[in-house]
């Protein structure tokens, strides 16, 4: 098992360095000089000077990669060009706020969409299912901005139960989660729907019910532990989706968080700021991927065979 | 040799596409969304002809009406009337989302099938590449794309197609591995085919019914995504009546104009479920597991 855990580890290594090597050739791949499209159409001559040097732009592409990596190893991630302040600053201010609602949508996505895949699931081709399916499809084909405009409208504006922007309660962060965790729930429910039914077609199933088990030990016991090994896969994989979707929803609600921030920066087309924040996203993912993966095998005495 | 081959394709009745046709006639939802997914491509042709008003026709004597027998979806804040921008925004969205996803199909769908056919230092690179793609949530990805080449709705679909890619290449990739070993492509270079023949006469075919599902879903995502770009102020420009813009504009008024938002957002609701459920419809008619 360990041996598995070191060897997932080492073989992310090249990805991370190819990521890292693509976030620096990002700012540099710009069609034209990066340097006076920040400075944009009316700076002088010294100012795109000045910004050439603030990227960096200056010095042999080598020499600004080895200064780009010793800096990254070093957690500095070069000035924002927009607020003159360190990018690592920016992003330590809201970074927490992005992780609680990330996290927080997560949880509720997965107990509501768990719960209503378990639910279709046993009630295979009966109304339950159709109304679990029916409410998981829509769920799934419904822009998360729309839906975020939806509870604003209703839950913030007609009823004032919660705020519509900001991060500064609880409160805040209701909403936002919600409509984060919408399409994530639906594809949940979906997968964990196709699990438990594929699950219960097995023969030690047949056998908890020949027992004479009641039903609800045979679901819960029985198929839904089964099924939940691959369902944590997919809940690995929403995490990106989440991370992406912070972008959307963090707009939506002015929410301060690494989404919103991200939106800002590209309107201001505050590269240093984007591509760390690119970086930062994709990092997350890798590792993200990586636990799932070695919690997979734990969970899964199969894959420990191969 | 190749004229028995389709010779015994065409008399056998049973063949996996026949099979398919058959199952998938049973979906009766993913009939009516393919019904549905007509009509919008229809729509997207003749929706300038049909739309009650100009898309740019001002008229400040009805600004951000509600909903009326004369302006059905309402008015924005210039008086233009919603339910033409809307049903004139089905041909934005729609082909933004068959560029895109037809860019990705083909483009992974070559190098999932030399990939999975040559192997080797090709086969890695190719997957190298998939994996650093994957790497970033897809969104992001795009944002980044966007970043790069700037905003506007051309990039949007270089933007949704590049972070496409690869799901399709690994998808073609995984079964051009599994069909290489079969005996008739075994006979295929027998008798002296090109590799070309023998990757899209012969292995190609094993892979087509998956590339429609994941095309198919893929549409729905693609809209999506153009649509949030869109919306962040990334893709179409004003005054596009493009959906999410059209969303994005209405948040200004979100407070006394809710028609602003809500139609808009129906549309792309709508659009992205027909898809969806065409999607699951296809998955069901070639998924053997299901079939029971």
């Amino acid at each position: 098992m360990l041996r598995y855990i070191v060897k997932r580890i080492i073989g992310v290594i090249p990805t991370l360095i190819i990521v890292v090597t693509f976030v620096f050739f990002f700012v540099r791949m710009i069609p034209g000089d990066p340097a006076r499209l920040v400075a944009g159409p009316q700076a002088t001559l010294e100012d795109v000077e000045v910004i050439r040097e603030e990227l960096g732009l200056n010095e042999p592409i080598p020499k600004q990669y080895v200064e780009y990596v010793t800096g990254l190893l070093h957690g500095d991630l070069g000035d924002s060009l927009r607020t003159k302040r360190p990018v690592a600053l920016e992003v330590s201010l809201r970074y927490m706020n992005t992780v609680k609602l990330t996290v927080f949508s997560l949880v509720w996505s997965v107990i509501v969409g768990v719960l209503l895949g378990v639910w279709s699931g046993k009630h295979r081709s009966k109304w339950q299912d159709y109304t679990g399916m029916t409410l998981a499809i829509s769920g799934i084909s419904m822009p998360s901005f729309w839906i975020g405009f939806l509870l604003i409208m209703v839950f913030a504006v007609n009823l004032n139960w919660f705020p519509t922007t900001g991060a500064d309660s609880w409160k805040s962060f209701v909403l936002p989660g919600i409509a984060l965790g919408t399409s994530i729930a639906a594809i949940i429910a979906r997968f964990t729907r196709s699990s438990i039914i594929e699950v219960m077609k097995e023969d030690y199933i047949r056998t908890a019910r020949a027992k004479g088990l009641r039903e609800k030990t045979v679901i819960w016991k029985h198929a839904f532990r089964n099924a939940m090994i691959s369902v944590v896969t997919v809940v690995g994989l929403q995490f990106g989706f989440l991370l992406g979707g912070s972008v959307v929803t963090e707009s939506v609600f002015a929410f301060p968080g690494l989404g919103s921030l991200l939106v800002e920066s590209v309107n201001y087309r505050d590269y240093n700021a984007i591509q760390s924040l690119i970086l930062i996203f994709s990092l997350h993912f890798i590792v993200i991927n990586l636990v799932v993966d070695i919690l997979y095998a734990l969970l899964n005495p199969e894959i420990k065979l191969s | 040799m190749a004229k028995d081959k389709v010779l015994t394709e065409k008399t056998d009745v049973n063949t996996p596409f026949k099979d398919f046709v058959r199952k998938f006639k049973k979906q009766k939802t993913a009939l009516v969304a393919l019904a549905f997914i007509i009509m919008l491509v229809i729509l997207s042709f003749i929706s300038y002809q049909i739309a009650p008003y100009g898309i740019n026709e001002y008229d400040y004597t009805a600004i951000m009406q509600g909903p009326s027998a004369a302006h059905w979806f309402g008015t924005d804040e210039f008086g233009r009337d919603l339910f033409s921008r809307i049903i004139c925004g089905t041909r934005i969205s729609l082909s933004v989302g068959l560029f895109s996803v037809s860019i990705a199909a083909i483009c992974g769908t070559v190098l999932g099938l030399l990939g999975g056919y040559y192997g080797g230092f090709l086969d890695s690179c190719i997957m190298r590449v998939c994996d650093v793609l994957f790497a970033f949530p897809g969104i992001i990805l795009a944002i980044a794309i966007i970043a790069i080449l700037g905003s506007g709705m051309t990039n949007v679909v270089i933007a949704v197609a590049v972070f496409s890619t690869p799901t399709f290449a690994r998808l073609v990739r995984s079964t051009t591995l599994a069909t290489k070993g079969n005996v008739f492509v075994q006979a295929a270079k027998n008798i002296g085919d090109s590799d070309a023949r023998i990757l899209f006469r012969h292995i190609l075919p094993s892979a087509i019914p998956n590339i429609i599902v994941q095309y198919t879903m893929s549409i729905g995502t693609s809209i999506l995504t153009a649509s949030s770009l869109s919306f962040l102020g990334m893709g179409a420009q004003p005054p596009t009546p493009e959906w999410g813009l059209l969303l994005s504009n209405g948040r200004t008024y979100m407070m006394t104009s809710w028609h602003i938002t809500l139609f808009p957002g129906l549309a792309i609701f709508f659009t992205v479920l027909c898809f969806n459920l065409l999607g699951d419809g296809l998955r069901d008619a070639l998924d053997p597991k299901l079939s029971d």
